[in-house]
């Protein structure tokens, strides 16, 4: 195939956040004999959102390790793994069971690099399927991301886009730090542009995904993406929104917000995590602090989770996270009248 | 501990002022009492010294922008105190123009001017607070149309819109450095003086909607008494007096008469002064100064001779504070002495009228049926029709005719 060919296919090829991750995985695995992954049913059931598929027949059980079902045993291996040489990706089968691995990931994994002075250090990689909207109820739907970004020592990231996820796990591969990514259970299903070679992600750089000029949103993960579905139907009704997804939560790209914040003098945080003591107090908290201060025209507003276990009920469990039409009346709102 | 350096309320009605030349520069020692910056208010320029010795730091206000009074605009740092110490006032503000990403050791930039002049009790949002004080606006002036009145970028832009004023004030500002151009032309950046004199006359043509009256008078008589005014204060020591003492004293007593011509507009009201307060227009090094002749009621000729030469000696000597610059409730200007024989001049905002004297020149005049030659002088009374009516401006130039003709009948 000639080489104009072979970019415009390159241009135009799709894949799912789920196939984004997986191509992520094998390029790694390949490239790097010290990448292996591991976790509960990622082998021959594939993962329980189907994500690892057939990297075992790939790869080998020797590589594509299915574990007993303990979270802290398995934290504890990849810490131990990756102090001694190895580079694991840990797959956490709900993000909800991380409560289970707290002690490996707070207390060692984020602190060996601090406490032998920068002789040791844990490259591993934790993959933890998240959020609520698959009617799994209160232990199986949360977003736990920022319990995370309090631990200095940990990097934590939520890619929104197939490209993202892809990049940003081999981002995180690389880094030798522990890293954390939270990967919304609802994305795994879609689709986008997906570069075939091996590609990374910055970690730590939001990304602006839509210009505006009356009302900055930021969000992360599925927030995101319907931040900026929103941010089309605010533009129907005539509010410029300036759509800026994270991407990364720690280390968080202020620098971002700030300018975008000095340009439309309103900010609105959207984030699924529990509201109260969230993401988006600090985002908030960061502003107010800073020179940018001087340029807010209207009270900032967080729209977050309720302070709620997320419920089964599909309707309430709907209620108790934004959604995208939450977002654009509380957009318009803060445009229009200074108030949400 | 740094002392701070603030912007001083040199006025009573003093918001806000601006910088008008540095006369230190980032890390120069100054000691307690040197001259470190030159402030403009809306009336004069008015050095400040140093509050103690050391070496001044932290420069922060720029040139030409209005500040809030109370502002710290620079510290100073005493003997022995490292310019790195904790206490180091916004040590980032410099950096203020960028954003700046937060870490660790890095705190967010603190704002380049404190939000020391918040009107308390205001609600407005801090980007309303902050354009208004970036253009010397008084937020309490501002209707807020949002949440509880509250004051957003969108009512103050509407606000200044409303008051142009605000807006050209801002264009006055300096060029920043006089251009040549190929013809020889020179362009001079407005003197901070000359700023106040063209915003405050503009404004006043702008707002007041002005009228004359003319009168021409016959001098024969106030000469006669300021011949022997002159020798009586030989004797007692006072300095001459001039013509423009004796029509100062001659208009001062009839104003008690006429409130409405000494009485100023002040938003939609008609404030009538207690006091009469002459202001004498004068000119210093090209420019204009207006000192006042305070309390000029209750001066006798003497009295107002000396306070006449007073003023003029400090304002020769630039030693003449704000106060005595400002708060006039009647203004005086002779042109007289340059051989003007009549002119109209421009209220001294938000003064009510001014009185504009042209010289004494002996002019054939009727009188019994003759044409016999008199020295005779122009009056000319410019009034702000908004509280002055012509009759009002009448009466007063008729009285003015009496007093100046027949001074003995003000004794």
């Amino acid at each position: 195939m000639p080489s104009e060919t072979l970019e415009a296919v390159r241009e135009i090829r799709e894949l799912s956040y789920a196939e984004a991750v997986r191509e992520a995985l094998g390029q790694a695995m390949e490239a790097d004999e010290r990448v292996f992954l591991f976790g509960e049913d990622v082998g021959v059931y594939g993962g329980a959102f189907g994500v690892s598929g057939d990297l075992v027949h790939r790869f080998g059980k020797e590589r594509v390790i299915d574990t007993p079902i303990s979270e802290l045993g398995i934290a504890g291996a990849a810490v131990g793994a990756a102090i001694t040489g190895m580079r694991p990706v840990l797959e956490i089968q709900f993000s909800d069971f991380v409560t289970l691995a707290m002690e490996q990931l707070v207390n060692q994994a984020a602190k060996i690099r601090f406490m032998f002075g920068g002789k040791a250090s844990v490259p591993m990689v934790v993959r933890l399927p998240g959020g609520s909207g698959t009617g799994a109820a209160a232990q199986h739907s949360q977003s736990l991301e920022a319990w995370f970004a309090h631990v200095p020592g940990l990097k934590v990231l939520q890619p929104s886009t197939p490209h993202d996820a892809k990049g940003m796990l081999l981002a995180a591969i690389d880094d030798p730090n522990p890293v954390l990514i939270f990967e919304h259970k609802l994305l795994y299903k879609t689709k986008g542009h997906v570069p075939a070679e091996a590609y990374r992600v910055p970690i730590g750089k939001a990304a602006i995904r839509r210009e505006g000029t009356d009302v900055t949103i930021v969000g992360s993960s599925i927030m995101a993406r319907k931040a900026e579905a929103a941010a089309e139907r605010l533009a129907t009704e005539g509010i410029s929104a300036e759509v800026i997804d994270l991407r990364s939560i720690r280390p968080i790209d202020f620098t971002t917000i700030a300018e975008s914040v000095r340009k439309t003098h309103r900010l609105l945080v959207v984030y699924e995590g529990v509201k109260t003591m969230g993401i988006g107090a600090e985002i908030s908290a960061m502003i107010a602090e800073s020179e940018v201060f001087d340029f807010l025209d209207a009270p900032i507003i967080r729209l977050g989770g309720a302070d709620a276990p997320i419920p089964y009920n599909p309707v309430l469990e709907k209620a108790a996270v934004p959604q995208e039409d939450d977002i654009v009346t509380a957009a318009a709102n803060l445009v229009r009248r200074g108030e949400a | 501990m740094p002392i701070e350096v603030i912007l001083p309320k040199v006025d009573m009605d003093m918001e806000t002022g601006t910088i008008e030349a540095w006369h230190v520069k980032e890390g120069d020692r100054v000691r307690q009492g040197d001259t470190i910056f030159e402030i403009g208010t809306n009336k004069a320029v008015m050095e400040v010294e140093a509050p103690a010795t050391g070496a001044i730091r932290n420069i922060k206000a720029q040139i030409g922008v209005p500040i809030s009074v109370g502002t710290p605009v620079a510290w100073i740092y005493l003997d022995g105190e490292a310019a790195t110490t904790p206490s180091e006032p916004a040590a980032a503000a410099a950096t203020v123009a960028a954003a700046t990403s937060v870490s660790k050791t890095e705190a967010p930039a603190a704002p380049v001017i404190a939000a020391a002049a918040s009107p308390s009790g205001l609600r407005a949002t801090p980007l309303a607070r902050r354009i208004a004080r970036q253009n010397g606006l008084d937020l309490r002036t501002v209707g807020g149309t949002g949440p509880r009145g509250r004051i957003g970028e969108a009512d103050v832009k509407r606000h200044m819109e409303q008051r142009p004023r605000c807006a050209a004030a801002q264009e006055a500002r300096p060029a920043t450095a006089p251009s040549a151009t190929a013809s020889g032309d020179r362009l001079q950046p407005f003197s901070a003086i000359r700023r106040i004199v063209a915003n405050r006359l503009s404004e006043s043509m702008r707002t007041a909607p002005h009228f004359y009256l003319t009168s021409e008078i016959e001098m024969s008589a106030a000469r006669d008494l300021l011949g022997r005014l002159a020798r009586r204060h030989e004797r007692i020591g006072a300095p001459k007096p001039s013509l423009t003492v004796l029509i100062a004293r001659v208009a001062a007593r009839i104003l008690r008469d006429h409130p409405v011509i000494n009485a100023s507009t002040e938003g939609e009201a008609t404030r009538f002064h207690e006091r009469i307060d002459i202001g004498i227009a004068m000119e210093r090094d090209g420019d204009l100064v207006v000192p006042v002749l305070r309390d000029a009621g209750g001066m006798d000729i003497p009295a107002m001779a000396r306070e006449f030469a007073r003023l003029r000696e400090g304002m020769a000597k630039r030693t003449l504070t704000p106060a005595e610059l400002g708060g006039g409730t009647f203004t005086i200007s002779n042109l007289g002495m340059y051989g003007v024989d009549s002119f109209t001049a421009i209220i001294n905002p938000p003064q009510g009228a001014i009185l504009a004297v042209g010289r004494t020149i002996d002019k054939p005049v009727g009188r019994g049926g003759e044409i016999v030659l008199r020295p005779m002088a122009s009056f000319t009374l410019s009034s702000d029709h908004r509280i002055v009516d012509g009759v009002a401006a009448a009466r007063f130039m008729v009285d003015l005719r009496e007093a100046l003709e027949n001074p003995e009948l003000l004794l």
